[in-house]
Parts: C-alpha cells; structure tokens; sequence
C-alpha cells in the first residue's frame, strides 16, 4: 500500500519519464506525450493514498513528518540524503503540484499540437514536475536547493522554449540570471546553517535554532539570505523584472510554472522556514512584509496600463506573491496557504484561458482584441470567473483567501500596511476587470482575428473547466465544518500552521471593507473601460507622468540595464583584459617565450670543446668545495 | 718523522699542476700526461693516508694498486680513440673537436 | 729538520719540477721526459713512504709501459712544437682553476684536525699487504685484471686499419 514512505514516488514517476522521453522521445508514438501525461496522473492519484495516512497519523505525535529516502553521500561530517518528508505543507503543495500539472499537461496536448519540437516540451514538463515534487518533499536543505536549481533550469529551458526567436531567448536569459542572484543568496544561507548546526537536515536544523546554537545577527544574515532566493525566486521587488518577460515561452508554461507552481516556491520556502524566521531578529520578518507590500502595489498599478493579455496576468501573479509574502511576514501560515492554494487554480484558469484567446485568435494584444464572448463563450464564462476570484469576490475562492490576509495584516501590521492593502485589492478589481473587458467585451477591435476566433477544442476547455470549479469551491476549506467533512482536523487554519492550530475568523467589518473596495473596482472598470474606454484614455491623457512610470515598468529595466552596462561589463572587460594580457601573453606565453630565449642565449655554452667542460666542471668543484669550507664548517 | 701534512701539500701541488695541464694544453696527448700527474697525487694522498692514519686496514695501498692498474688500462684505451679522431678529423687538438656544439 | 725531512724535501721538489715541466715545456718530448722523471720522483716518495712495493710497481708500470705509449702517441698525432699549437686560448682561466684548487687543497690539508697520528709512519709488512691483496681484496683483483683485458682488447679493436682506411 502506498503511504507517507512511498512518498518518494510522486517525484519519482515524472522523473523516470523524462529519462525515458529524453532518450526515446523521438520515437515514442506521438513523441510520448502520453507516458508525461500518465506519469503526472499517477502521481495525482497516488496523492490520495498518501493524504489518507497523512490524515491517519495528524493526531499521533511525532508520526509525522512521514519520512523515507535513504542516503546518498556520507563523508565526514558532510551527508547528503535523498530526503522526503511529508507534513501538511507539503500535503497542500503535493496536490496543487499534481493537478495543476496534470491540468496543464492535458491542455498543452491540442495547445502545442504541430509544433516541431512537441516531443522536447513534454520531455521538459515531466522534467519540471519531477523537480517541482522534489524541491516540496525534500526534507533536507542541499536536495531543496538542488531541486531549486532543477526547476530554475526547467524554467530557462521552457521560456527559451521557441529558441528561434530572439526575445524568447532573451527572456529565458534574464530569468535565470535574475533568479541567479537569488539563488547566490540561498546556497550562502544555507550553507551558514550548515556551519553552524553541522546538519542539512530541515528539522534538525530548526531544534539546533532553538536551542540556541546561532547567535541572533547570524541566524538573521543566514534567514535574508534565504530570503533573497525567495525573492528571486517569486519574484518580489528588486528581482520581479523577471516574471512579465517569461511570457514570451508558451501559454502552458506560464500556466503551470509562472503561475501555478514555481513561482511560489519561494513562498513554500519561507513558509517552511518560518520558524527560523520567527527566531531571528524581527526585522526580517518586516523586510518580508514591506517588500510583500511593495511588490503588490507596484505590480498592480503596472498591470493596470498594460496592453499584453498575458503580460496583464503575469503582473497578476506579481501581485499574488506579494500578498503571500505579506502574510507570511505577519507569521500566517495558514493565511499564505490558503491563498497558494486558490491562487493556483484561478490564475492557472487564467492563464490557460489566455491561452486559448491566443490559439483562437493568434493576437495577444487587447488593442488588437474585444468581443470575443460571442465567438468563445465557454471560455470567456471561465475566463470571467477567474478574473472574479482574483478581484476577491466573494463567495468564489480568491474572497476567503485574499480577506484571511488582510485580516491578518489589519490586526498583525499598522494601519499604513492595512490602507495599503485595501488600496491594492481596489487596483487588483480594477485591473482584472479591464483585462475581461477589453478582451472579450466591445467592439472587435481587428476584425480579421475575430472572424478566425473559434471556440477552443474541448481537450482545452476541460482543464479550464475543471479549474475554474476548484476556483470557486475551493475557498470553503477555510471553513472547519467543510474541513472535518473532508476527513480534516478543521478548516486549514486547524490543518496548516506554525505554532497553534488556528480556527478560521471571520471579522465582518474588514471583510465588507474588502469586499466593497473589490466591487469598487470592478465597477470601476466597467466605467472606465466599457465600449470605446474614453474615460480611460483621458484619465491617461490628464496624468501623463504617472501613466509613463508605470507604461516603462517604474523604469527599473533600464536601471538594471544601465548597472549591467556600466558596472558589471566594465568589470567583465577588465578582467577578460587581464586575463588576455597578463595570464596569457605575459603569464603562459611569455614564460614560454623565456625558456625559449634562455635556450637561445645559453647554447653557446655547448661549445664541444673539451677543455671548457673540464673547466666547467673544475670550477664546480671548487665552488662547492668553498661552499662546503666556509658554510658547513 | 715527517708530517702528513707534507705530503698532502706535496700531493696537492701536483694536483694543481695536473689540472692546469687537463684545461691549458691542446693536444690531447699533452693533456693525458697532465691528467698522469694527477693520478700520481691521487695515489700519493691515499698512500699517506693509509700509512699514517690506519696502518691496520690499509685500504689506501690497495686502492693505490688498483689506481696504477686502472690508469695504464685507460692510458692504452686513450691513445686508441685519440689515433681514432686523428684518422677522422687529421687533428689531435681538442679545440679542434667540437663535433658536439650547439 | 731531520734527515728524513730534508730527503723528503729533495724528492718533493724534483717531482714538482718534473710536474710543471710537464705542463710548461715548450717541447712535446721535454714535456714526456719530464713526466718520466716527475713518475720516478713520485717512485721515490712512494719509498719514503715504507711502500716499497708500490714503488717498484710505480717505476715498472709507469716509467715502463705508460710512457713509451705517450711517446708513440706523440709520434702518431704529429704534435706540432709552437705555441699556437700547444697552449689553448683558455691559459687565463686554466690558471684560475688551478690556483683555486692549489687554496683548497693546502687549506684543506693543513687545517684539518686529522683523526689519528700524523707524525709516524707505520710501514705495511709485505706479506699483509699481500695477503690482504689476495684474500679480503680478490675479487677486486680479480676485476682489475678483467679490466686489463677489456682494455687490452678494446684498444685493438679501436685502433685497428679498416678495410680502405
């Protein structure tokens, strides 16, 4: 029977197609996108037997985590397991993993049909899956990190999917190099633990931080640093610049990775952390926070002048992480979870609803878009309720998550973080809501596309289906009655949680406050952006500054491009200087260039004669006779 | 009763004398003489040694037989290459030989 | 000084004279007979020495066999009497050595504390040199002579007019 020790196996079978695709591929029936997609489904199946003894064992102490694996290297003091642990962190990430994956893998199969490099995608997805499972079910530090590398590598691989094409390739660079100096931050954290506590092992870590063994400023260096990955990772300010360019690789893969499941690794990775978190310094907690917050104001009010349908949702996904971050800063597990866990099926549906918009219509452009509901109702009914759920409309998912997070930050941060909160989710109504109207209401703005646009294939919209359901139902698990009738302790706050189990609150003040801002913003929309979105364009005609800072992104594209120019080259030049210069010309070749010389010069010594070898060799004698009489005397 | 010292001093002006022979004179059989004289000191020094130092393992008189027996055994081999390079070369002046040079 | 020293004295200095006519002669048989006489001079020290057999193995080897083929190597190699052909261009330097060598050899003689006695000399009775010649020593014996005839053979064989020669 399959249980907590088999746990492995969820990461294992996506593993074992890949090096299956990645020799065969080629000549599997269809390019095998069958056996990637059976591997995700069985992996999704055996979640269940997996929770079930999860469930089974929650009231026993010390049960869990379930732990399996065995080691791998073993030298000194050093080890490295193959690791998996399962808790219920892990249990709300193994099922978002799997099915998002397995949603997407089913849609990307008409999606991606006719492309010349169908086999390599899949191939990549199963590659992905295996990391992403890994990277959850590591019970240790190293193989997390390892896993971490894995699925930023499967991130470059899939954005620079279409590598014919410039800025795809580009794309695909910048991700990697900006997730790059995060990911520089969290080899160096967790390394720091290791020298301290001497173990790579999760737990044993946490017991070593309580008990003392770190002094505060080096377990806060050591969390940041951890945290840096975090940002890089989920794309938090500084290193959000990332996330809009991997737009340029398919609409699957942004579904699953940059929305659904790579992108809140990051999140993962300080919600499993927080109890570290919790023991440094308070002010690590705040940066959480405060570049949460910033994170989510920047990405709303860019998202709100972009014209990429994509890119819209990409910015949507900047906003999400940012109030995961958030709620994580305030300690909220449970909150930052629940959010996870909903974000991940709407902004999936999303995505892949895009993506259908695309297969239709070929256009990504809303200025190139509109009206689209007449042509492709399914999907702009579920498109819709995505964009509802996001906006925080209750009674659908996105409501009860995004409120326990603003709850929390109204009783755990000040009011400024609170205002600022309410603020965002005005934006966030107002900014989905455009993205629906100018995509699928109005007047078709390109005729020629509308006339090709067709609804999508049912192999699409099933998935879309499917989620947009799990989008609205999936908020109830905050309640404890629908948990306990699941066969759960509680709601999730009784299941996922950091120092006590917490039961859900409901407080209606905040809860109307968020709810009218949301509903302020949708109907903003329709105000602003309705038919021909006159008032919209004059509201961007009368701030004209404030529209061009967000258009360019606030400009920090151009800061780092201009740093990259102007600090990190000249550097690059020096050294490839140094290195032509004076390693090898001076270094190699002229000490070649010396010995050649030296023997140039020194073989007039070999004269042949006899009498100066003698000489040579008298002298020596007498040298070391002097040396002998005088020195070792 | 004569000082060893004497006859090492004795010894080493022959020496002496042999080496600037082996590196200033130009025929090769010039030098082989010189070279004679300093086998001679060689065998002078072990003798000396022998005789004064330890009379009981007389090893330097022995030794000294055997340099005198090695000595003409080199002289014969010597002048047998030296009529040798002269047939090559129509020369028995070592500066002349430098077949070897760079 | 006592007879003994004052003999010493007379053989030493005939012997360095014969050493440095030797290496200075202007002509090539000068220098060969002054090899004989600095050979039989070194005889005689070998007698002042109480190695009488040494001696005697001295004046037969040496001032036999040994000489009379550096005279025929002197006949052989037509060794020309100028000075362009007897001193080489390196006399400067040959001087040098010879002198630091001459230092070190003085200094190392006279100011070494010797392990022993250095005024009496013991003289070897013949029958022990004899014995230890043919019996702690033979087989060392045994390859000089092995060397004899390896250099006995090799001279022949190099020496010898090929066929067109």
């Amino acid at each position: 029977m399959v249980g907590m020790d088999n746990a492995w196996l969820l990461a294992a079978l996506p593993a074992g197609a890949f090096a299956i695709l990645l020799i065969f591929g080629p000549y599997l029936p269809r390019r095998g996108d069958w056996l990637s997609i059976a591997a995700i489904g069985a992996s999704f199946i055996l979640f269940f037997p997996v929770l079930a003894e999860l469930l089974d064992k929650i009231d026993t102490p010390g049960a869990l985590p379930g732990l399996s694996g065995w080691t791998w290297i073993e030298y000194a003091d050093f080890k490295l397991r193959l690791g998996f642990a399962v808790d219920q962190l892990t249990i709300v990430m193994l099922v978002v993993v799997s099915f998002v994956a397995l949603m997407v893998q089913v849609y990307s199969v008409a999606y991606m049909k006719g492309d010349p490099h169908y086999g390599w995608f899949f191939t990549c997805m199963s590659l992905f899956a295996a990391a992403m499972l890994t990277l959850v079910l590591a019970d240790n530090f190293l193989l997390l990190y390892i896993a971490w590398e894995g699925v930023g590598f499967c991130s470059y691989l899939l954005i620079g999917f279409w590598n014919e094409r410039r800025s795809a390739a580009e794309a695909a660079k910048k991700a990697f190099i900006t997730t790059r100096i995060g990911d520089v931050g969290l080899l160096i954290g967790i390394i720091m633990l290791w020298r301290s506590t001497g173990t790579f092992d999760i737990r044993e870590t946490f017991e070593a931080a309580r008990a003392g063994v770190m002094s505060e400023p080096y377990l806060t260096t050591a969390v940041l640093l951890i945290f840096a990955g975090a940002v890089g990772k989920s794309a938090q300010f500084p290193l959000h610049v990332w996330l809009p360019d991997a737009m340029e690789g398919p609409t699957p893969v942004s579904a699953l990775i940059h929305a659904a499941t790579m992108v809140v690794a990051g999140v993962y990775l300080v919600a499993r952390t927080l109890p570290l978190f919790e023991l440094a310094h308070p002010a690590a907690l705040d940066l959480v926070t405060a570049l949460g917050l910033t994170t989510v104001f920047m990405s709303a009010t860019m998202g709100l002048v972009m014209t990429d349908i994509k890119r819209v949702v990409a910015y949507s996904t900047i906003n999400s992480l940012g109030l995961m971050m958030v709620a994580l800063g305030s300690g909220q597990v449970a909150a930052a979870m629940i959010y996870l866990l909903a974000h991940a099926f709407f902004k999936a549906l999303l995505f892949l609803g895009c993506g259908s918009v695309l297969h239709a219509t070929g256009k990504d452009d809303v200025q190139e878009l509109g009206g689209l509901w007449r042509k492709m109702p399914l999907t702009a009914t579920v498109f819709g309720v995505g964009v509802l759920a996001m906006a925080g409309i209750p009674p659908l998912s996105g409501f009860w998550a995004k409120d326990e997070i603003i709850l929390s930050s109204s009783q755990h941060q000040n009011a400024f973080v609170y205002g600022l909160m309410v603020l965002s989710v005005f934006i966030t109504g107002l900014y989905m809501a455009r993205l629906f109207l100018l995509t699928f209401t109005g007047e078709p703005r390109d005729r020629h596309a509308f006339e090709h646009a067709h609804e999508a294939p049912p192999i699409m919209t099933v998935p879309n289906v499917l989620l947009a359901v799990l989008a609205v139902v999936a908020g109830l698990v905050v309640f404890d009655q629908v948990g306990e009738a699941l066969g759960f302790p509680g709601g999730i706050g009784k299941f996922v949680y950091l120092a006590e189990p917490e039961a859900f609150k409901f407080h209606g003040g905040v809860a109307a406050v968020s709810i009218i801002a949301a509903l302020a913003g949708v109907l903003g929309a329709l105000y602003f952006w309705r038919g021909e979105a006159k008032p919209a364009k004059a509201a961007g005609a009368r701030f004209p500054f404030v529209y061009a800072l967000w258009k360019n992104k606030y400009y920090i594209d151009n800061l780092y491009q201009a740093l990259i120019d102007h600090v990190v080259l000249v550097f690059s030049r020096f050294i490839a200087w140094w290195d032509r210069k004076i390693i090898n010309d001076t270094g190699v070749n002229g000490s070649a260039a010396l010995a050649v010389y030296s023997g140039f010069r020194l073989k007039f010594l070999q004269t042949g004669r006899l009498p100066n070898y003698a000489f040579a060799i008298i002298l020596g004698v007498v040298v070391m006779a002097i040396v002998a009489m005088t020195v070792l005397v | 009763m004569i000082p060893m010292q004497h006859f090492l001093v004795l010894s080493g002006i022959l020496f002496s004398l042999g080496v600037y022979g082996v590196l200033a004179r130009r025929s090769a059989v010039l030098i082989l003489m010189a070279v004679e004289l300093m086998l001679q000191a060689v065998s002078i020094n072990f003798i000396a040694f022998a005789v004064y130092l330890a009379p009981d393992a007389f090893v330097g008189l022995i030794f000294a037989v055997f340099v005198i027996t090695v000595a003409a055994a080199e002289v014969g081999l010597l002048l047998a290459i030296v009529l040798r390079i002269f047939r090559n070369q129509a020369t028995a002046n070592v500066d002349e030989v430098d077949l070897m040079r760079w | 000084m006592s007879v003994e020293e004052g003999v010493f004295y007379v053989i030493a200095a005939i012997t360095v004279i014969g050493g440095m006519g030797v290496v200075f002669a202007r002509n090539v048989v000068y220098s060969a007979l002054f090899l004989i006489l600095a050979l039989l001079a070194v005889a005689g020290i070998f007698l002042l020495l109480s190695a009488e057999f040494l001696a005697l193995v001295q004046i037969l080897v040496y001032g036999g066999a040994v000489t009379i083929l550096v005279i025929f190597a002197l006949m052989l190699t037509r060794v020309q009497d100028t000075p362009a052909a007897l001193d080489s261009p390196q006399k400067p330097f040959a001087f040098l050595a010879a002198a630091g060598v001459l230092a070190i050899l003085i200094l190392a003689a006279v100011g070494t504390t010797w392990p022993g006695q250095t005024e009496k000399i013991n003289a070897i009775p013949l029958r022990d040199f004899g014995d230890a010649l043919f019996r702690t020593w033979a087989l060392p014996f045994e390859v000089a002579s092995l060397v004899l005839v390896v250099a006995l053979v090799g001279a022949i064989v190099l020496a010898r007019e090929e066929d067109g020669e």
